[in-house]
């Protein structure tokens, strides 16, 4: 029987799944946007992005519009390969069940 | 954990992932206003330029049109993330944009095109457009519009007098505002079912 690939911690987690999955399908967003999806608190979110920058799977780019700060963030190529081989893995992970 | 658990939360996870990538595409379709806009500019400019005669007629309404489309998406863009997808369609009416109010400005402030010409690279213009977004967005009605554009260049070319005037006028109704305005309710529809699935 062939051995079942381990799933990345990193990305398991649920809200980091849902913001990483979020920010594959789209260039850049704003961080009131990714509040906004996910339904999470400002500081749940803050810390769970954090993670994800942390291991280099998102850039945080901060500025100000109309003296207004304004976070952008965006998936990294390590982070849309991480995410792949996690999507892979759980593919396989559910085998037969996916089809 | 059972096996039977972990088997669902992992297809939890999968559907989770399912459905927040198709919220990242979804938000950001939001066009069919621009349509609607331009449609009304180019009634506008047409009107303005029967009625006084005036040359300034297509290049005053063409750049209130294009600073408002600027304004108009520069706010909407902020609170919305693009996609490749959005960004593509984006260059081509950017670019189409650019080219059709430079042409307009020039045909109007020279007043050297008439009328079969103008309104004959205008819907080919139109048409290209068209017929682009609807190849990457795999949208029959939008081709549809794209086939009108063409048939209202090839009648430019041969046709002409009021009936040329009217064409113009019913191709920008149906082209622009009626497929504006239905774009804008299919978005409406999307937003409304993305809000009920969050």
């Amino acid at each position: 029987m062939p051995e079942l690939p381990e799933l990345n911690p990193v990305i398991h987690g649920k809200l980091r799944l849902a913001l990483l999955s979020l920010l594959s399908g789209v260039e850049e967003a704003e961080f009131t946007w990714l509040r906004l999806k996910t339904g999470s608190t400002d500081g749940n979110l803050g810390a769970q992005l954090l993670k994800l920058e942390e291991a280099g799977y998102v850039s945080v780019n901060k500025k100000f519009v109309q003296r207004k700060p304004q976070s952008l963030y965006r998936i990294t190529e390590a982070g849309r390969q991480a995410f792949i081989e996690y999507v892979q893995a759980l593919k396989q992970m559910l085998g037969g069940v996916i089809g | 954990m059972t096996a039977n658990n972990e088997e669902l939360e992992l297809k939890d996870r999968l559907s989770l992932i399912e459905t927040m990538i198709a919220e990242g595409r979804r938000t950001t379709e939001s066009y069919g206003w621009t349509f609607v806009l331009w449609g009304v500019a180019y009634y506008i400019a047409i009107l303005w330029a029967a009625l006084a005669h005036d040359y300034i007629a297509w290049p005053v309404t063409m750049t209130a049109a294009a600073v408002l489309t600027v304004v108009i998406i520069a706010r909407k863009r902020r609170k919305r993330p693009a996609t490749t997808t959005t960004r593509a369609i984006g260059s081509i009416w950017c670019a189409m944009g650019i080219s059709l109010f430079v042409l307009l400005m020039s045909f109007g402030f020279s007043e050297r095109a008439d009328q079969h010409t103008s309104i004959a690279i205008v819907a080919a213009m139109l048409a290209t457009a068209n017929a682009t977004s609807s190849l990457i967005l795999k949208w029959k009605l939008q081709f549809a519009c794209a086939l009108v554009w063409w048939a209202l260049t090839v009648y430019a070319c041969f046709g002409g007098g009021k009936m040329l005037t009217i064409a113009f006028l019913a191709a920008i109704f149906f082209c622009q505002i009626v497929f504006g305005v239905y774009g804008m309710i299919r978005e409406a529809r999307q937003r409304r079912k993305a809000a009920s699935h969050a």
